[in-house]
């Protein structure tokens, strides 16, 4: 057999471009007709937020590369220059087939179901305009603030991703070229940018954008001018935090001051309606100093994120999918407490089709118990309003001990987290904000109770964050359990977090960065053993991302040496399958669904003996590297089931299911309808058809009579 | 059921150890937290703690002191090593440490500190008696010295201190002008003489099959990470060959190999390799065919400590007859009479027990009556004519495990007033820790052993039988012997004179004759 350098970078895809597939793999669910209208709205909005967030700190961080000269090639081989050349051209195509979608696909379909977006303000009727412009003098006029540019006054701050107009004025009476100058006003973003009009001449519902209320009265701004010519534009720019930790003396005010900065980076997209007038532009790009690639003349409103707005319209109920409201969970009878339900067992939770719920409760039980002594907690997104912050808060107004590590480092979450961690601090919580040159992105709740028999620890560990809102969006996996392995565990890790030594060693749980990366590339290296050894051997992986080198790497050895590899890879995968000798072994499919799939399981077969493992990780070198993470095993047979068949039901998918080709593209099985599989949708129903069986013995009015365990 | 916290800080580390004593689970580890603090190097040198080091112990143990609350601990126990034993100024560095954190740090001396590990030990495994039954060496590195102790049968029969600790050596190291190649062969040499006069002084032909180590670098591996190394042995357990592989593995490979190897961090590699080179001149010398490291940390020997004086568990091995078989040891290394300290033993213990209520001492006095009336002829290996001078000296340098500085003094002293006269206005020598309460323990040790000693006068054990009472302020020693006990009785009034001072109470001779 030849010999393979597996790190060869041809057998790599380059990760932006990775990137840009599974957006397309979202756009694409945009453009599927057999999904409902509605939905197809909200799938283009996320592709156009995803796409902002890809600008800002994607495409800004390559800029910065170049800018800083380096020259260190990526895991497929490309410069940091290359990359953008490369990505330069699809982003232009993306953005084309973005707006294609809109105007050809989902405009004209709205129009035929009764919903009219009035997309150039010249087009509304007689009684609409009048409307307009009533609400323009009412709301809009008010809030906006308009700016001059000429000799004294310099171009002011656009900011980050905020939608303005742009216009050329000149005095009035004069219409010397030289005399022209550009004025601009910020969309205030405080109003709704869908605005409903007064219904069609069909009876249809009518909307139009704020900007072209803002447009059509433009002239009302700058009285003493004559306007040239009005156009939104839209600018991305740079977000991506470097910070320094070795030289911020105190971190949280760094981030504090980081996060008034990130308004100020390098301006790195400018979006402009199409067909801008050529003067305009010129201006704008001068003050801007953007290259010609850089700039997207967009043929439809910029900034498709106003989309989920209108997703979130009453009515066209028909066109959405029924809202689905997880279920409860089996294991968690009413009237038992959370502490005697994990002394029977382990409990597996599946959100979003399982409620989040038993989490929640299992803090403000714990917050309340008179029992617990000590609740610890890693938060690293956490929604507003919390109620696990709230119950944490009270937990300390009892007189826990209560220890949080707030992640102040999460990538836009940073002014909302420092908000929490001041109220959790001022409540008598022990906060630790972060470490430093790490993210602690571990998801884990170490409840300490004092019992009968002594000291015992109840565990959460997750793959998700603790986000009640997120959870109702997210697929993850989270294990409750009180066996004493993961407990002393979990409280070595909190150790860790406050700064002591690592423990002697580790029971169950394998933390990154200083084990975890040695103990996945340990755990394939184990199946490739098992097969060379003539045994057959597997492994299935659910991940986010993949792209680490050195696990893949060590995924193609094993492939190599006959292990059958299956990756559900929802987001970005630097692999390729089908390279003859090096990865026939390997599937890859994505699944890009109604949830976000968000967790990460992973398998293998172990010769027979299998491990299931669950993380906060992903195959990524920022998981493996620069942060704390968490692997987890998941010990109890009935729970290994259930995750063998979360991952089987995701094999099986065919409906949502894009599978990676050796060509590097992603394609859907052609399946009928009768043979379709859409994972989530059966997930959903297992859920409900669980949840109701608890809810059949609840509400009958009859009591009935518990049998002994023995005849069950 | 209780929760207790053990202190340790040590010379490089300071940690903390929570149990949990109940009936059902005995002695239960439920937290291990340990803080990286190296107090040795600098103190060693330089001979006082730093004031940057000693607000860090404060930091450390505030925070110690939160996680007890979480734990709702019932009773703790902290501890300095010798790091802060060797600091010159000692009881500022304690006073300030209680000022700001409220703890109260005692300081081992080190015959306690060795005595609690080798207690650790005991309490991990129930196996030990039986180890230790076949020749035992317990091999326990400090930062600062190292203790080597010997077991014949089951009991302790010898142990020695050596200033051989890891950071003394590794500061010594430094100060050496060499490459780090070189480390290796000035480590044996250092090592290795002190070792060979231990060998001369306790090993002679002893057969030692088992060490036992304590240490905070080798110890952790073996126990962890020693697969490639050892074949499929008991956790915990080395066979000499396969530890024999490991250091030469050690030896060739750098810091960074090692430290990824054994997963272990890059500063401690070289500490690593001077335990490891210890353990293996030691392996070595004694010719022992198992390495045992049981994992034990100080703590585990505060906690059992605390259980024991507590009654929370039930002991397996009794810990002051090894104290007692030191003693004993001790008195024969300088040819003291077995037979004629096996008498005063009884008849002083007697006594002892007889005025319970009279002299309010407890069990730990007559632990010390009982080791000084073993070493109360020892100083005539020296010289006959100055007798209580020289067993005084005696006692002061030798260690006897399991007791603290203190009490060998008080067992020094009681053994020296033995032999001459009682001086009330001196507590002991200048540089002398005793207190009130120790002044009158010695004066009570003293008068219980010089009436001993005036019984067996002749040294010829007429007093083999013998009973007390206590009757209107007079103690009734009567004896069933038929020999005469003239000489006895004729020199018995000083030492009955100072006893009755001491007590107020008059110790009289009745001689029962049988016939």
């Amino acid at each position: 057999m030849a010999e393979h350098d597996f790190q060869n970078p041809e057998y790599y895809t380059n990760r932006e471009m990775s990137w840009l597939l599974f957006n397309r793999r979202v756009l694409s669910e945009a453009r599927d007709t057999q999904i409902p209208l509605f939905e197809r709205l909200k799938f283009l909005s996320i592709t156009a937020s995803n796409l902002d967030e890809f600008f800002m700190v994607r495409i800004a961080s390559l800029k910065d590369m170049v800018h800083a000269k380096y020259s260190k090639r990526d895991i497929a081989g490309m410069t940091a220059q290359e990359q953008l050349a490369a990505l330069n051209t699809k982003l232009h195509e993306f953005s084309a087939l973005q707006y294609e979608t809109y105007t050809r696909e989902l405009l004209p379909l709205l129009r035929e179901n009764g919903f009219c977006v009035v997309e150039k303000h010249e087009d509304l009727t007689q009684a609409q305009a009048a409307f307009a412009d009533d609400y323009f003098e009412e709301n809009v006029y008010p809030v906006l603030t308009p700016m001059a540019v000429d000799s004294s006054r310099p171009f002011p701050l656009i900011r980050n991703k905020t939608l303005n107009i742009g216009a050329l004025v000149s005095k009035k009476g004069e219409k010397k070229e030289e005399e022209i100058d550009l004025a601009t006003v910020q969309v205030p973003s405080v109003l709704p940018r869908i605005v409903q009009l007064p219904s069609g001449n069909n009876g249809e519902k009518c909307v139009i954008l704020l900007e072209e209320i803002i447009e059509r009265n433009i002239s009302k701004l700058f009285l003493n001018y004559d306007i040239i010519c009005a156009h939104p534009f839209r600018i991305t720019r740079n977000a991506d935090l470097a910070i320094d930790e070795d030289e911020a003396e105190d971190l949280l005010i760094e981030i504090e001051k980081q996060v008034k900065k990130r308004t100020w980076g390098e301006a790195i997209r400018l979006e402009v309606e199409a067909g801008v007038d050529r003067r305009l532009l010129k201006k704008i790009r001068k003050e801007l100093s953007l290259e010609d690639e850089d700039i997207y003349q967009i043929d439809g409103p910029l900034d498709l994120t106003f989309l989920m707005k209108m997703y979130a319209l009453d009515g066209f109920e028909k066109f959405k999918y029924k809202k689905y409201t997880p279920q409860p969970v089996p294991e968690f009878e009413e009237g038992e407490s959370v502490f005697d339900v994990l002394r029977k067992g382990d409990v597996l939770l599946h959100h979003p089709y399982q409620t989040f719920q038993p989490v929640v409760d299992f803090i403000r039980t714990a917050a309340r118990d008179k029992d617990v002594l000590a609740i610890k907690q890693t938060l690293y997104r956490v929604s507003g309003n919390s109620p696990i912050i709230a119950a944490l808060a009270q937990a300390a107004e009892n007189g826990k001990q209560v220890t949080v590590l707030v992640e102040l480092k999460a990538r836009f979450d940073e002014e909302n987290n420092i908000v929490w961690a001041r109220k959790l601090e001022k409540a008598g919580c022990h906060v630790i904000y972060g470490l430093v040159g790490l993210k602690t992105h571990s998801k884990i709740t170490l409840v300490v109770r004092r019992e009968e028999d002594g000291i015992r620890r109840y565990v959460h560990l997750g793959t998700g964050n603790y986000n009640d809102a997120t959870a109702k969006l997210y697929t993850d996996i989270g294990l409750m359990t009180c066996a004493e392995a993961i407990g002393e565990d979990a409280t070595a890790v909190f150790n860790m977090l406050s700064g002591y030594s690592e423990p002697l060693s580790w029971n169950a749980l394998t933390l990154a960065p200083l084990w975890l990366k040695d103990r996945f590339l340990y755990l394939i290296d184990r199946e490739r053993r098992i097969a060379r050894a003539g045994n057959p051997a597997r492994i299935i992986a659910k991940m986010n991302s993949l792209c680490d080198r050195d696990i893949i790497a060590a995924l193609y050895e094993a492939s190599a040496a006959g292990v059958k590899i299956d990756l559900i890879v929802r987001g970005i995968c630097c692999l390729k399958v089908g390279i003859p000798g090096v990865s026939e072994n390997i599937r890859v499919r994505s699944i890009v669904g109604n949830f976000l799939e968000h967790s990460r399981i992973f398998y293998f077969e172990n010769n027979g003996h299998g491990e299931y493992y669950c993380a906060s990780a992903d195959w990524m070198p920022r998981n493996l590297e620069r942060r704390v993470e968490i692997l987890f095993p998941v010990y109890e047979p009935a729970l290994q089931e259930k995750l063998m068949h979360i991952l089987q039901c995701q094999l099986e998918d065919n409906k949502k299911a894009h599978l990676l080709m050796p060509d590097g593209t992603y394609k859907k099985q052609k399946i009928s309808q009768a043979e379709a599989f859409d994972s989530q949708f059966a997930f959903c129903q297992e859920a409900l058809k669980e949840g109701r069986k608890k809810d059949e013995t609840k509400d009958k009015r009859v009591f009935i009579p518990e049998v002994p365990a023995s005849e069950k | 059921m209780k929760t207790f916290a053990a202190m340790d800080v040590g010379s490089f580390e300071t940690a903390m150890k929570i149990f949990e004593f109940s009936p059902k689970n005995g002695m239960k580890e439920i937290t291990h937290i340990r803080r990286r603090l190296d107090l040795g190097s600098g103190t060693y040198e330089a001979g006082k703690i730093s004031y940057d080091k000693v607000e860090e112990i404060c930091r450390v143990l505030k925070e110690f002191t939160e996680i007890m609350k979480e734990y709702r601990v019932d009773a703790y126990k902290a501890y300095g090593t010798s790091a802060i034993r060797e600091t010159k100024n000692t009881m500022i560095v304690l006073d300030h440490i209680r000022q700001k954190t409220g703890i109260t740090l005692d300081v081992l001396s080190n015959s306690e500190q060795r005595f609690l590990d080798y207690k650790s030990i005991a309490s991990k495994i129930q196996s030990f008696q039986s180890i230790i039954e076949k020749g035992t060496a317990v091999l326990d590195i400090g930062g600062s010295s190292i203790q080597i102790s010997l077991f014949d049968k089951d009991k302790l029969a010898a142990t020695q201190n050596m200033k051989l600790g890891v950071l003394r050596l590794r500061d010594r190291l430094l100060t050496l002008d060499t490459k780090p190649g070189k480390y290796e062969l000035l480590l044996e040499e250092m090592i290795q003489s002190q070792l060979a006069v231990f060998k001369k002084l306790y090993l002679k032909d002893r057969n030692v099959e088992n060490i036992i180590v304590v240490d905070d670098y080798i110890s952790a591996l073996v126990r962890k990470n020693f697969t490639g190394f050892s074949g499929k042995q008991m956790r915990g357990y080395i066979d000499s060959a396969s530890y024999g592989v490991f250091v030469d593995y050690l030896r060739a490979h750098t810091d960074e190999e090692v430290a990824k190897r054994f997963d272990i961090s890059r500063e401690v590699v070289p500490m690593l390799f001077i335990s490891a080179t210890l353990l293996q001149l030691m392996t070595r010398m004694v010719g022992a065919q198992f390495i045992w490291a049981p994992g034990v940390t100080l703590c585990d020997g505060i906690a059992y400590e605390y259980a024991e004086k507590n009654r929370l568990i039930t002991m397996s091995h009794d810990f002051e007859q090894d104290i007692v078989a030191c003693a004993r040891n001790i008195s024969k290394r300088y040819m003291g009479s077995k037979r004629r300290g096996e008498t005063l033993e009884k008849i002083s213990l007697t006594i002892f027990d007889s005025m319970k209520k009279d002299h309010g001492m407890g069990k730990r006095e007559r632990l010390m009556l009982r080791i000084a009336a073993l070493l109360h002829d020892c100083g005539k290996y020296i010289s006959l004519v100055n007798l209580g001078e020289c067993s005084y000296e005696i006692i002061m340098s030798t260690e006897i495990i399991g007791l603290s500085h203190k009490e060998r003094e008080i067992v020094a002293n009681v053994v020296k007033y033995n032999h001459l006269p009682f001086e009330y206005d001196k507590r002991g020598r200048e540089d002398s820790s005793l207190d009130e309460k120790a002044f009158l323990t010695i004066a009570k040790l003293t008068a219980i052993l010089r009436v001993a000693n005036g019984l067996d006068r002749s040294h010829k054990q007429k007093f083999k039988d013998f009973q007390t009472t206590i009757k209107d302020d007079k103690l009734i020693l009567t004896v069933n012997t038929a020999a005469d006990i003239t000489l006895e009785k004729g020199l018995f009034q000083p030492k009955a004179d100072f006893f009755e001072e001491v007590f107020s109470i008059r110790p009289v001779i009745k001689q029962k004759k049988v016939y």
